[in-house]
């Protein structure tokens, strides 16, 4: 455990000497703060347009943060060469890919603090304080950033770092999508094909459980239910990134 | 190594079992709390929400921005396919078919020149906001309800719809001047003992409305007509 965590602790003091990560976060703070100028609508329709543009800078910016900070932790060290050093001395290789992800992790939560600090604070100036539904959508974007991560993390065992980025994203936004594809599931009559897609939808990550965005900003309830099951989700499919992960990268000839 | 390489795949199995178990009580969980996506993909749609993924709302947000420079702009027909886009993008943003609703029944209504042309218009309008009522997370607010009683009511002087829509409204938590417009349409629907009952509720708890209902309560008694 110990190991695992001073990989961890070491991942997340690389990744944030990474210029490229304050870039985003710099961006996506400025989108959250520009959604300030929205003023001239009245006050209901602001606010709409300061949570929707806020949760969706918060959730892509934090996409690009996940990505980029997991795309670099494991093919880093093949190309320094360093992950030589590390495997000669009494570290497992599971050690390893556990320790990563929870240095992708830190690194996830701590951007994502950040934004949703600065979020908080625009609400706050708004005379709007956040309810517990913002907390809850925040909740889920942060699992669902987390398990951008492992999955990218995942990838990056055994496919080169292009390949990776063209995947997650495309994984990010078939993820998205797969709500609408259950509706035209639903239409197909040919047995063979609805088991199919009934398996691939449940292969694909379906991302969309996470946003519950668009209901929250409009007045809508979630329940605890719905978001604890969610999160029961991201923890299982977190559990098979990291399985995958495993496996390739005790595979992998190093 | 290859043992190790069965026992992943056999985590992996477990795991993806859960995930279908997990996701059979999302997927009901979504219905039980009206969190699907109400969007009904057509071929020619998909590559536009490709391009969204899950940014629905920004993009809705973008398009009503365009909306307010067609408004100030006095661009009133620009301003229908964007309420078109926008409540197809977020049917539950309740604020898209009260002011549809009422562009329609009103503003258009009032640029058109033939009576022909302002009865399309105005059962546009009425069109329009019943197509909002239709999404079940809308119908449990007075938001719409209202607008359509206040739509029947005043543009079209159909008081028997206008009745029925604001009793409707007042069944779901709404503001004080809900309970004043469904006073008016019973006295206006010929229901005279209903609008004095009516304006006695106004009247024991709006405070703010107490002359004006005492005021309507002594003319309904008296002369059997109070609102002009």
């Amino acid at each position: 455990m110990k190991k695992m965590w001073l990989i961890g602790v070491n991942t997340f003091r690389e990744s944030i000497r990474k210029k490229t990560l304050y870039i985003i976060l710099i961006f996506a703070l400025i989108v959250i703060g520009a959604s300030k100028l929205f003023s001239f609508l009245t006050a209901e329709e602001e606010l709409k347009m300061i949570k929707d543009v806020s949760f969706s800078a918060i959730e892509f910016f934090g996409a690009l943060i996940a990505i980029f900070a997991s795309l670099a932790a494991i093919s880093t060290e093949i190309e320094r060469r360093t992950i030589y050093t590390l495997l000669t001395k009494p570290i497992r290789r599971s050690d390893f890919v556990i320790g990563k992800f929870f240095g992708v992790s830190m690194i996830i939560f701590v951007n994502f603090i950040l934004a949703t600090a600065f979020f908080i604070g625009l609400l706050i100036f708004k005379k709007s304080p956040p309810n517990m539904d913002v907390f809850k959508t925040l909740l889920l974007i942060f699992f669902e950033l987390i398990l951008i991560g492992g999955i990218t993390l995942a990838l990056g065992t055994f496919t080169s770092d292009a390949f990776n980025i063209i995947c997650s994203f495309f994984l990010y936004i078939v993820g998205h999508l797969t709500s609408y594809g259950k509706q035209l599931i639903e239409r197909t009559e040919n047995i063979i094909v609805k088991g199919l897609a009934d398996m691939l939808y449940t292969l694909v990550p379906n991302y969309e459980n996470f946003n519950i965005r668009d209901k929250i900003v409009v007045g809508l309830n979630v329940s605890w239910g719905y978001v604890g099951y969610t999160i029961a989700y991201g923890i299982l499919y977190m559990c098979v990134a990291l399985f995958i992960a495993l496996y390739f990268f005790e595979k992998r000839e190093i | 190594m290859r043992r190790k390489g069965y026992k992943y795949f056999l985590a992996i199995v477990l795991c993806f079992v859960g995930i279908h178990l997990v996701q059979i009580q999302i997927d009901y969980r979504k219905k039980l709390e009206n969190l699907e996506s109400a969007l009904v993909l057509m071929p020619g749609q998909v590559a536009g929400s490709l391009i969204l993924g899950g940014f629905k709302g920004l993009a809705a947000d973008l398009l009503w921005l365009q909306m307010e420079s067609y408004w100030h702009s006095g661009q009133h027909y620009k301003i229908l396919p964007l309420l078109q886009a926008i409540s197809w993008l977020q049917p539950s943003y309740i604020l898209v078919w009260t002011i549809g609703g009422w562009h329609m029944a009103y503003n258009i209504y009032a640029e058109v020149k033939t009576p022909e042309e302002k009865q399309y218009w105005y059962e546009q309008g009425i069109k329009f906001l019943k197509k909002g009522l239709s999404y079940p997370f809308n119908a449990n607010k007075y938001d719409i309800y209202f607008e359509l009683g206040w739509t029947y009511y005043h543009k079209g002087k159909d008081y028997p719809n206008a009745v029925k829509y604001l009793e409707k409204a007042i069944k779901y938590p709404h503001p004080d001047y809900v309970d004043d417009v469904l006073a008016h349409a019973y006295e206006k629907n010929g229901q005279i003992d209903k609008a004095i009952k009516q304006w006695e509720f106004v009247r024991d708890n709006y405070v703010g409305f107490f002359d004006v209902a005492t005021r309507m309560i002594n003319d309904l008694k008296t002369k059997g007509k109070a609102t002009p």
